[in-house]
């Protein structure tokens, strides 16, 4: 039997690309969304993973330093450290700070963890490290990710100090996104809760001696082998009146209350456009059916059965449908690195789409279809 | 000449509407079209040709009487069968005003569509085709698409397609109405010839009276009943 698509389709190839392209434009958009949420989502365990550690203490009823302010002492990391359960702890700072640009008069949103240099837990993954190395002074040495433009050796005016990027990473970014640095505790707590020699003055005058720099965000603790780690939380929790959290739990934390509507609103954009997709593809094959409306006639009028003409429509449309998801992989593939922001595709994504695509195309059909059923064959007869 | 029947109407009935808007179209029609023949059909616009031709192409249902194509009873008071398109797929050939051939398929995919959809293999299908495409002296352009050939080839196409499944009826609505006069003379000398030589009935609609001297006989839709003027 005659392949009445493929002949249509080969009749105008042409614009059935070009529509194709256009529509695989909006797919690829699709697919970037989706990408986007699972960039999110990875980076929002990068630091979680690159520290690997078992234990958050944080303030007191906050959600810890990627959710909410939290301070605490820093000499909370020797108490926690003198649990018989806890093999090693840290503690850490994190802030947000604006990193000038070289060369511009621009600054870059980063994130700042501040650590402790001759301390056992480093944030800094080694695999991530592409140039020079990790802090190995109390001062004036930073870390920084590519994305900031620094090389090894370029100083940088952070606060009151010169810094001097001594190590470049690569992939390393905040749950926001934003590219990570890493800096000395002792600086990390200068540049956080060190005020300005006007603020200070001014505070002498009201009679403040706010002088305390000695805090930090957040206590990292690995526990040792063989004890569970929610009883070692649940008994710091007891005793130390701070909220504690698992890397399980701090996981939720990071994926639930951070990006969580950023992912909805992501999700809530992608079955739109995949709806706009869908009411598209309707339409170009609505508006291809009608051109061809003569020819349904006639063919209905000499008898060919309703099934064949259907199965025109019907393979065209997942054809259009599987062409747009082609070129919108492409279209993907090609654009999805120049985002600001970490984009993931993966062929989980993709494949999901693709079933999307064929069921979207699918129902975007039956208006074609309709019209087909719906055909007079006595159109065929007069002019 | 064959006195095969192809087409038999006994008082087969035709209206339109109802209370005020009722109109009658044909009225107690009867007659028989014999295989080989051309016959033409001759009435003033609104009289019933279209709707004629639509019931004998099993289109339009009529309101009651009875029909035969071929040696098949289809209509009494009812069609006789659900499938009135598979009846047109196997027995009728239809030829338009203009070709109207697909324009997405080439000559040989236009005449081998309908033979391939009643089940002939592709190899048959295509066989038939090229036989036909040499009866009408188009045989080097069974590749060629409708947009590339001349008028007057892609109306010898679309008569080469009502012949392509074989059909024991053809039913023609004016197809001389686009050309001129000379073409027109030799579109219905070649409907004359392939209803002799492939032995159909043609039955043609047509406003044009130089061609009724080319028909076999001319029926006429009069006060709404089917009138044969003379037999040739």
């Amino acid at each position: 039997m005659i392949h009445l698509a493929k002949e249509d389709i080969r009749h105008t190839l042409g614009k059935f690309v070009v529509t194709g392209m256009g529509v695989g434009m909006l797919l690829g958009i699709v697919l970037i969304m989706m990408g986007v949420y699972r960039g999110m989502i990875a980076d929002a365990e990068v630091l979680l993973n690159d520290l690997n550690v078992d234990l958050w203490v944080v303030q007191e009823d906050t959600l810890g330093p990627f959710a909410e302010a939290s301070r605490i002492h820093e000499d909370l990391k020797y108490t926690v450290k003198g649990f018989q359960e806890i093999d090693k702890s840290e503690a850490l700072t994190f802030q947000n700070l604006q990193l000038p640009l070289q060369l511009q008069d621009k600054k870059m949103a980063v994130f700042a963890i501040g650590y402790d240099v001759y301390g056992k837990i480093n944030p800094i993954n080694q695999n991530r490290l592409i140039d020079g190395r990790a802090l190995q002074n109390d001062h004036y040495e930073i870390v920084v990710t590519d994305k900031t433009g620094y090389k090894v050796g370029d100083k940088i005016e952070l606060g009151r100090n010169f810094f001097t990027v001594v190590g470049v990473t690569s992939g390393s970014v905040a749950s926001g996104g934003d590219p990570l640095v890493y800096v000395s505790l002792k600086d990390a707590q200068e540049l956080q809760f060190t005020y300005a020699n006007k603020r200070v003055q001014t505070d002498r005058a009201r009679g403040l001696l706010n002088k305390d720099a000695h805090l930090v965000n957040a206590v990292v603790a690995t526990i040792k082998a063989g004890y569970d780690v929610d009883e070692v939380a649940r008994d710091l929790r007891k005793w130390q009146h701070k909220s504690v959290y698992t890397r399980a739990q701090q996981k939720v934390v990071l994926t639930r209350n951070v990006v969580e509507k950023s992912s909805k609103q992501i999700g809530l954009f992608t079955v739109i456009l995949i709806g706009v997709a869908t009411i598209i593809i309707a339409l170009i094959i609505y508006t291809m059916t009608l051109e061809k409306m003569k020819e349904i006639s006639i063919m209905k009028l000499m008898g060919l059965p309703n099934g064949v003409i259907v199965r025109m429509i019907v393979e065209e449309t997942l054809i259009l449908g599987v062409l747009a998801f082609v070129f919108g992989n492409i279209f993907a593939g090609l654009i999805y690195d120049k985002f600001p922001k970490n984009v993931l595709l993966n062929a989980a994504d993709s494949s999901l789409l693709f079933v999307v695509v064929v069921i979207a195309s699918i129902l975007a059909s039956f208006i074609g279809v309709k019209k087909v059923v719906n055909a007079d064959p006595t159109a065929a007869i007069g002019g | 000449m064959s006195k095969e029947q192809a087409i038999k109407v006994e008082n087969l009935n035709k209206s339109f509407g109802k209370g005020d808007s009722f109109v009658d179209v044909i009225k107690d029609a009867s007659f028989v079209i014999n295989k080989g023949e051309l016959v033409a059909l001759v009435a003033p616009s609104g009289a019933g040709k279209t709707t004629l031709l639509m019931m004998l192409g099993c289109v339009d249902e009529p309101n009651s009487g009875k029909m035969w194509l071929g040696d098949e009873k289809v209509y009494e008071n009812k069609w006789l069968t659900k499938e009135t398109r598979k009846i047109r797929r196997e027995k009728i050939g239809f030829i338009f005003q203009a070709h109207y051939l697909i324009p997405f398929l080439n000559v040989i995919d236009n005449l081998t569509l309908l033979p391939q959809a009643n089940g002939v293999s592709d190899k048959a299908a295509k066989s038939k085709a090229r036989e036909l495409l040499k009866y009408f002296d188009i045989s080097d352009k069974e590749k060629a698409m409708p947009s590339q050939l001349s008028g007057g080839q892609n109306q010898r196409v679309a008569i080469a397609r009502a012949l392509a499944n074989n059909p024991e009826i053809i039913l023609a609505d004016e197809p001389t109405a686009a050309l001129d006069t000379q073409r027109s003379i030799d579109v219905v000398k070649t409907l004359k010839r392939m209803a002799l030589e492939q032995n159909v009935a043609v039955v043609m609609v047509t406003h044009d009276d130089r061609m009724l001297q080319y028909c076999d006989r001319i029926m006429k839709i009069e006060n709404k009943t089917i009138v044969f003027q003379s037999e040739s």
